[in-house]
């Protein structure tokens, strides 16, 4: 059994049906005169067969034992979860705390925690990545930035 | 005489400063993540689109068009110096272009990457000039069930010419067209598939997916790995090739400038393959194959014209027909209606100036390259030096800043987070994200062409069957669709390049 695409299709399956119910819910027309769901129902059904295709020859197939775990087994994943949480903080504040603010914040963990630096080096490359951005984008190509209530940028 | 007059119009438009500073930029930074492995061409376009926003739409286009084929000038230079290729039409250049560098010729071997280039991507764009009317004149022929089926065909190539399981590719290639037709039904004004959400009635943008797939994730599948890059430690001398280099490389520069060009015309094909197959023929009418791999400047020369006359040549569906034959060109396509603009057979009469300023700025961006490339070798050199660990915050900064400035709008960046780690587990899982993205663009144009060609023919299919040209196309598609099955076929599959364009 290959793990990985037995999981993978189905996702995708599910992904097949919830499109296809979809198009039928949004009305599939005639042949003459197709409707809005027409394609989406039609691709939806392709979809759930392709990942029934791979779903059987997955389970035809040999895998490796524990082939999930080994997707992630020597490599450092805690980093990609920290630039995930980094970024959807990013999002989250980017409004509230402005441009400037939150992108030093960001710059300084990125450099910080998921690639150690020294310090000096963190804090003076995001402030002047920070600052070089801001003459770019806003100054320079007139980019909405938000402000913040701090009111900075 | 017309073609003249047109060159005229067009070199008006390229040569205003505004636009030969968007040339120059474009190409400047092709060149720079040609060089930098871990962002190519798609994700540095899709990071400048919105730059682009406030300026006309020649302009815009010059510039995404440089970032293009001068990441295909910027590639070589790491698979020579480095044996990593910048971007994946230079990885065959690193066969030969290595071994020149630890030779002592990495210098000749720079010298003929940057002139074979030149003279490559000059020939394309004569080509496109030469090629182009006449097919926009027969394209004007064409009606729904014709574009229809040539958008089948270009996806189903791509679909192909995916690497590994074309179930996997034809799945990911059926949620890009889902992608695609979020929001707002173009005939009848109906909410589709937008979760009530008012972000999504106007459909999901391009930059955050393109970005989110190709940047993101990127950046993601880099730093849980750690990247080691030995950069070869020589003085690089002579640039120029001698005279028996330019003797030993001529025949490669012409075959691999033609092959370069007609495969990059074809949907799907393009210039990761055209440089392969360059490399392949070149060994093959070599008189000594034996010394391919160990440095033959032949093996630099072809691929490296190869991949640069693609480019050339993957205009000319886009700019004719409005169908894009890769990602790289999907991105061009959906630059185009973002400035209002729609690529196609009428582009031409309609938008001669930007038709022409398009195709001229190219002229002129190749010499930029030529100048850029060789006496500023040594400062890409130190682009090289560059760690990924300073470089990684940095792209993700200008991905959150580019995908914010489309439309001001924060909801974009969850958009693109998401496409991120749907990207990232679509690499773990072995999807490819080339015919998302074109089925993407495509999905909306398929189904306003299959919708009317039902209407034309009152629900009945034979209309796909009884006009020759989408016929030719979808029988076709459907031959490349069932190939696999056949022994022959799936083991000529498996020989093909892969075709990347991260």
């Amino acid at each position: 059994m290959k793990q990985k695409d037995l999981i993978s299709s189905l996702f995708w399956l599910v992904i097949g049906v919830g499109v296809s119910y979809g198009g039928y819910d949004l009305e599939l027309g005639t042949l003459h005169d197709p409707g809005s769901g027409f394609m989406f129902f039609w691709v939806g059904l392709l979809m759930m067969g392709l990942s029934l295709g791979i779903f059987i020859q997955a389970l035809r197939k040999e895998g490796m034992a524990g082939e999930l775990k080994t997707l992630w087994s020597g490599v450092q994943w805690k980093k990609v979860i920290y630039v995930l949480v980094a970024l959807v903080f990013y999002a989250f504040a980017f409004q509230f705390l402005g441009f400037i603010v939150c992108t030093i914040l960001l710059l300084i963990f990125l450099f910080k925690v998921v690639e150690p630096q020294r310090w000096s080096v963190a804090i003076f490359g995001a402030v002047l990545s920070a600052l070089t951005t801001y003459l770019v984008f806003k100054i320079w190509l007139g980019t909405q930035l938000p402000q913040g209530i701090l009111g900075i940028v | 005489m017309d073609l003249l007059n047109y060159l005229g119009i067009g070199f008006s438009v390229a040569l205003q400063p505004i636009n030969l500073l968007y040339c120059f930029v474009g190409v400047f930074i092709g060149t720079l993540v040609g060089v930098l492995p871990g962002i190519g061409p798609v994700g540095a376009m899709s990071l400048l689109l919105p730059t682009t926003f406030k300026t006309t739409p020649e302009a815009a286009i010059i510039m995404l068009a440089g970032i293009y084929y001068g990441a295909m000038y910027g590639g070589s230079t790491t698979s020579i110096l480095v044996n990593i290729p910048g971007e994946a039409a230079s990885v065959v250049t690193c066969l030969d272009g290595y071994q020149m560098a630890r030779q002592g010729r990495a210098g000749p071997a720079l010298g003929i990457a940057a002139f074979g280039s030149f003279i490559a991507g000059t020939i394309a764009i004569i080509g496109l000039t030469l090629l182009a009317p006449p097919l926009a004149n027969f394209a004007l022929r064409f009606g729904p069930p014709e574009y229809f089926t040539l958008m089948i065909l270009g996806l189903t190539v791509l679909i192909y010419l995916a690497h590994g399981s074309m179930p996997k590719a034809l799945i990911m290639a059926a949620f890009g067209i889902i992608l695609g037709l979020v929001g707002l039904d173009s005939i009848n004004a109906r909410s589709r598939l937008t979760f009530g959400r008012m972000e999504f009635v106007d459909g999901i943008g391009l930059v955050p997916i393109v970005m989110g797939l190709f940047g993101i994730s990127e950046v993601l599948w880099n730093i849980e790995q750690t990247i080691r890059r030995d950069i070869f430690k020589t003085k690089i001398k002579g640039l120029l090739p001698t005279a028996k280099d330019w003797l030993d490389s001529k025949g490669a520069l012409a075959r691999g400038s033609l092959l370069g060009f007609f495969l990059g015309i074809l949907p799907g094909g393009g210039a990761v393959i055209s440089s392969f197959i360059s490399y392949a023929v070149e060994k093959r009418v070599s008189k000594h194959p034996e010394r391919f791999g160990k440095g033959a400047i032949e093996g630099v020369a072809g691929p490296e014209a190869a991949n640069n006359a693609a480019t050339g040549g993957a205009f000319i569906p886009l700019m004719t027909l409005g169908i894009p034959p890769n990602v790289i060109m999907a991105m061009l396509l959906g630059a185009f209606m973002i400035h209002g603009v729609q690529p196609g057979p009428l582009m031409m009469k309609q938008n001669p100036s930007l038709f022409w300023g398009v195709i001229t700025s190219m002229y002129i961006g190749n010499a930029m390259l030529l100048i850029l490339n060789l006496p500023l070798i040594g400062m890409w050199v130190q682009v090289l030096r560059i760690p990924y660990r300073i470089l990684f915050p940095l792209i993700l900064l200008f991905c959150l800043i580019g995908v914010y400035s489309v439309g001001n709008a924060v909801f974009d960046i969850y958009v693109m987070i998401l496409f991120g780690i749907i990207g990232y587990l679509m690499k773990k899982f072995d999807y490819e994200g080339a015919p998302l993205v074109l089925a993407f663009v495509l999905g909306p144009l398929m189904e306003n062409n299959l919708r009317k060609s039902l209407i034309m023919s009152q629900g009945d299919f034979s209309i796909f069957f009884t006009r020759p040209l989408a016929a030719a196309s979808l029988i076709l598609a459907i031959f490349l669709l069932v190939s696999p099955l056949i022994p022959w076929m799936r083991k000529k599959r498996k020989e093909i390049p892969t075709e990347e364009t991260a």
